[in-house]
């Protein structure tokens, strides 16, 4: 009885003492001139001027904020100087003479001294000038500027001034910011109410800010101390983290799909080609740069010609990186491959020194720094779509990209004459050249087109990836993999294949690293060619 | 041919023993023979089994990381001055794979177990579900770059990035001093000769014969009856034994051994080097891993920016022009059957 008698006591004194809070501040305590004379006064002067301009600043107006911006930033530089009853702002430290700060007069400053800041007073100092900058700012880069000082040093200022910086923000995106800024606040704000309020809202932004946030409040003694408070945010953690955890799920599938596409593009030719001629292409990856190279070539061109499309460049290098990649598979067909396909693992050997020489020719003509690629709208940026979940263009560009390649394959094997040549002749050599096809004539142009597929994952990937003459190390032995485990010479076994090592890859990534996901796929290929050595699809052939 | 190849070889050791040149040179020929026993063990498998390995710098680096670990430990157990390796991994012992390690015997029987014992889990897995040919050279280049991967990470507490290095002593005695390197450079001479005997014994004998069988038509021999995977398996352990021997010698005399070794491009390099010097041959191969490395030691010093070019340029021309690598040029014109016949996939 007495307990709830004394608690109620408080509460209505606490009442009355917020009712009557705004009265204090119902006058405007901002002079100009006397907040000039308090900055050139001692640490104490300095703090007090400073301190009332900091707890009034909801109301006072903005003009004055901006005045009392551009002294303390004078002070901080150094160009503030004090002549007794006023003060003088100079546009330069150390120049002869200035201007009065309220009247505006020249004078000079003869006999004035610049005030001597202390290390408290510096602190309320950037304070102040933050608080100045967010709401009198007059772009949103200073105002954004203003919002990251105030949040630095949150627990001295007052709730009012974000209140009224949302209220007043123009800019979308700082207006969102400053709320999230002025929910930050009210969680370590003293009522109760409020900060069960602020929890809440906090946790409508299911993000791992948020979460990190939350957490943190764990160790706040409230949560010890007042079970409502526990239950609250214990519930709110609670929603946040499932929803992270969902939206970190998806970032990491769609991470693996975007890696899985590039996968496919640069194992989709190397699985037709070991199909057909029983050869593997150590070249592949260089095949990939081949690609990057050509879409930076085209980038050049267009910077030259036609910087207004620039933009579109990445459109125009899919076909320029393909017949540009295709070009050099065919030439090196025609060259070496030709005479050693009764010689499959010197075809090894000899795509290998293929592979050096790209890597060095590039190396000597390009340089061997990481490539600038401009990255046209469609590819920048992106849409966030759950939690901390965003779904980046560049990565879906490789996704789309990946999708139509496949379809366009499929077609051309399935539907087209090459691509019956190409099936017969891998499923019967013998028996296709004895019914007319001209065998070699095939095994150019699959190559050609296998090469081509590699230039067309280099397209893909410089959204994503670095591009030097070296990137092509990053996916050859993956896609090798890949071939091995989908089965030569099919292209949905390729498929099923490169989902199934990109999604490997980055689902065991976040758990056990890099490397151990490249063992833990290698053991498992290993084990599953146990049970069927030809790989998931086989394709069925005489040999 | 193999005859004079081992003649040179001892007539190598026994002119480093009564000439006494300069102390680099005979480093670059240690150097050079444990390259060479490298080969050997490499051609072993291809040329005589057809198995083309791409990740045979891992039995390489199994040999020199175990020895690169004796070496420290020894140093250790005698100057007790730490190793830099355990101030980088901020160890105030030496964990407990590493016990027992300094004393020598032990560390050689350790560096040859564990790589048979991988080269057997690695060789099971595979013959036995009939992996073989263009396949089994990209899984086996897959498991060398994964050890690469593997042996980067700091964690794996061998050194990691940095490796090992700053050996002092050997068997009690400083590691630089000319003596050492003399006898460095005749063992492993004297170990590439004993070698090469012993493959040759193997190799003109009925084993040899039944791989040669195998690396032909291993259908065929299979439905005569033989075991093909017990024999691949076996002399695949072998190949990676002696290749581990090649790190085990060569460690000691470069001084350092880091996971570069483990990079796929070395791995084919020696595949490169039993190509060029004549596959199929045992002395083709140490003519090869001499030629190329020599060249490759002169080269990479003097030019840099060419060397790669002529590598590939060298490989493309044996490749499409000398089937039997130099030895071609010598005329001895033995173009075994299966390179006219060839099966699909090897």
């Amino acid at each position: 009885m007495v307990e709830s008698l004394k608690s109620w006591l408080c509460g209505a004194i606490l009442l009355v003492a917020g009712l009557m809070q705004p009265a204090f501040g119902a006058s405007p305590s901002f002079e100009r001139a006397g907040f000039a004379v308090g900055l050139c006064g001692d640490g104490a002067a300095q703090s007090r001027v400073l301190d009332a301009l900091i707890r009034s600043s909801g109301e006072v107006t903005a003009e004055d904020l901006a005045f009392a911006g551009i002294l303390l930033g004078g002070l901080l530089e150094r160009r503030l100087v004090c002549l007794g009853d006023t003060a003088v702002l100079l546009e330069k430290a150390g120049a002869p003479d200035g201007r009065e700060v309220v009247s505006g007069g020249v004078r000079s400053t003869n006999g004035g001294r610049s005030p001597v800041l202390g290390l408290r007073q510096r602190g309320l100092v950037e304070t102040a000038l933050g608080i100045s900058a967010l709401i009198a700012g007059e772009t949103v880069e200073l105002r954004r500027k203003g919002l990251a000082a105030v949040e630095r040093r949150m627990a001295g200022v007052p709730d009012a001034v974000l209140v009224r910086a949302q209220d007043n923000e123009s800019d979308a995106g700082l207006k969102t910011a400053i709320g999230v800024a002025a929910q930050g606040a009210a969680l370590s704000s003293p009522d109760p109410a409020r900060r069960l309020a602020a929890i809440r809202a906090v946790a409508e932004a299911l993000s791992g800010a948020a979460f990190s946030r939350l957490s943190a409040l764990k160790s706040d003694p409230a949560y010890r101390a007042d079970p409502a408070f526990r239950a609250a945010l214990e519930a709110a953690i609670a929603k946040v983290e499932r929803a992270v955890w969902i939206g970190n799920g998806l970032a990491l599938l769609y991470n693996g799909l975007s890696f899985a596409s590039i996968l496919f593009m640069a194992a989709a030719g190397l699985a037709i080609i070991f199909g057909l001629m029983g050869v593997i292409n150590l070249a592949q990856g260089e095949f990939i740069m081949v690609g990057a190279y050509a879409a930076y070539a085209v980038q050049e061109a267009f910077r030259r010609f036609a910087p207004g499309f620039l933009d579109l460049y990445l459109l125009a290098a899919i076909p320029v990186a393909f017949f540009a990649a295709a070009m050099v598979g065919i030439v090196i067909e025609a060259l070496i491959l030709r005479h050693l396909y009764r010689r499959p693992l010197m075809s090894l050997l000899a795509t290998w020194a293929v592979s050096l020489f790209l890597i060095n020719f590039v190396r000597v003509v390009f340089g061997s720094q990481n490539l600038q690629f401009a990255m046209p709208s469609y590819v920048s940026g992106g849409v966030p779509l759950y939690a901390d979940f965003i779904v980046t263009w560049n990565r879906l560009f490789a996704i789309a990209f990946a999708a139509i390649t496949l379809v366009l394959t499929l077609l051309i094997l399935k539907r087209s004459p090459l691509g019956l040549d190409i099936r017969a002749v891998t499923q019967n050599r013998d028996m296709a050249a004895c019914l007319g096809i001209r065998t070699r004539r095939v095994d150019r142009l699959a190559f050609g087109f296998g090469s081509g597929l590699a230039g067309l994952a280099g397209v893909a990937l410089c959204p994503i990836y670095s591009v030097n003459p070296g990137m092509g190390a990053t996916f050859i032995v993956d896609s090798f993999m890949v071939v091995v485990l989908g089965g030569v010479g099919t292209v949905i076994g390729t498929l099923v294949a490169a989902l199934g090592i990109g999604g490997a890859n980055v689902l065991i990534e976040p758990f056990y690293g890099a490397v151990a996901a490249k063992v833990i796929v290698l053991v498992g290929i290993i084990l599953f060619l146990q049970r069927r050595p030809e790989g998931l699809f086989a394709v069925r052939r005489r040999r | 041919m193999l005859a004079a190849v081992i003649g040179l070889v001892l007539a190598g050791a026994l002119a480093i023993l009564l000439l006494q040149p300069a102390p680099y040179l005979v480093n670059m020929v240690g150097q050079l023979a444990a390259f060479a026993i490298l080969a050997v063990s490499l051609d072993l498998v291809w040329g005589y089994l057809g198995i083309l390995s791409l990740g045979h710098g891992l039995f390489f680096a199994i040999g020199g990381y175990v020895c690169a670990m004796h070496l420290l430990s020894h140093a250790y157990a005698v100057t007790g001055v730490a190793p830099d390796l355990m101030q980088f991994m901020g160890w105030k012992t030496l964990p407990i794979y590493w016990s027992g390690l300094a004393s020598a015997p032990y560390a050689l029987v350790v560096a040859l177990v564990l790589s048979a014992a991988i080269a057997f889990l690695f060789g099971y897995a595979s013959f036995r579900s009939r992996v073989n040919g263009v396949y089994f050279s990209i899984i086996s280049q897959a498991l060398v770059y994964v050890a690469m991967l593997l042996m980067f990470r700091n964690d794996t507490g061998l050194g990691g990035n940095n490796g090992m290095t700053g050996f002092p002593l050997l068997f009690g005695y400083p590691i630089g001093a000319p003596g050492m390197v003399t006898g460095l450079a005749v063992a492993t001479l004297l170990a590439l000769a004993l070698i090469l005997v012993v493959t040759r014994a193997l190799v003109v004998g009925r084993i040899g014969r039944r791989m040669l069988a195998c690396r032909d038509d291993e259908a065929r021999l299979r439905t005569l009856g033989y075991s093909t995977t017990r024999l691949k398996l076996w002399i695949w352990c072998l190949s990676a034994t002696i290749a581990a021997i090649a790190g085990i010698l060569y460690v000691p005399q470069v001084g350092i051994i880091n996971p570069r070794v483990l990079s796929p491009d070395l791995s084919i390099e020696i595949a490169v080097w039993v190509a060029i010097g004549g596959m199929g041959r045992l002395g083709g191969a140490v003519i090869g891993a001499v030629a190329v490395n020599a060249l490759k030691f002169w080269l990479s010093a003097a030019m840099p920016e060419v060397w790669p070019f002529i590598l590939s340029g060298l490989v493309l021309v044996v490749v499409l022009g000398l089937p039997n690598g130099l030895l071609d040029l010598a005329a001895l014109r033995l173009k075994p059957t299966w390179l006219r016949r060839g099966g699909r996939l090897g």
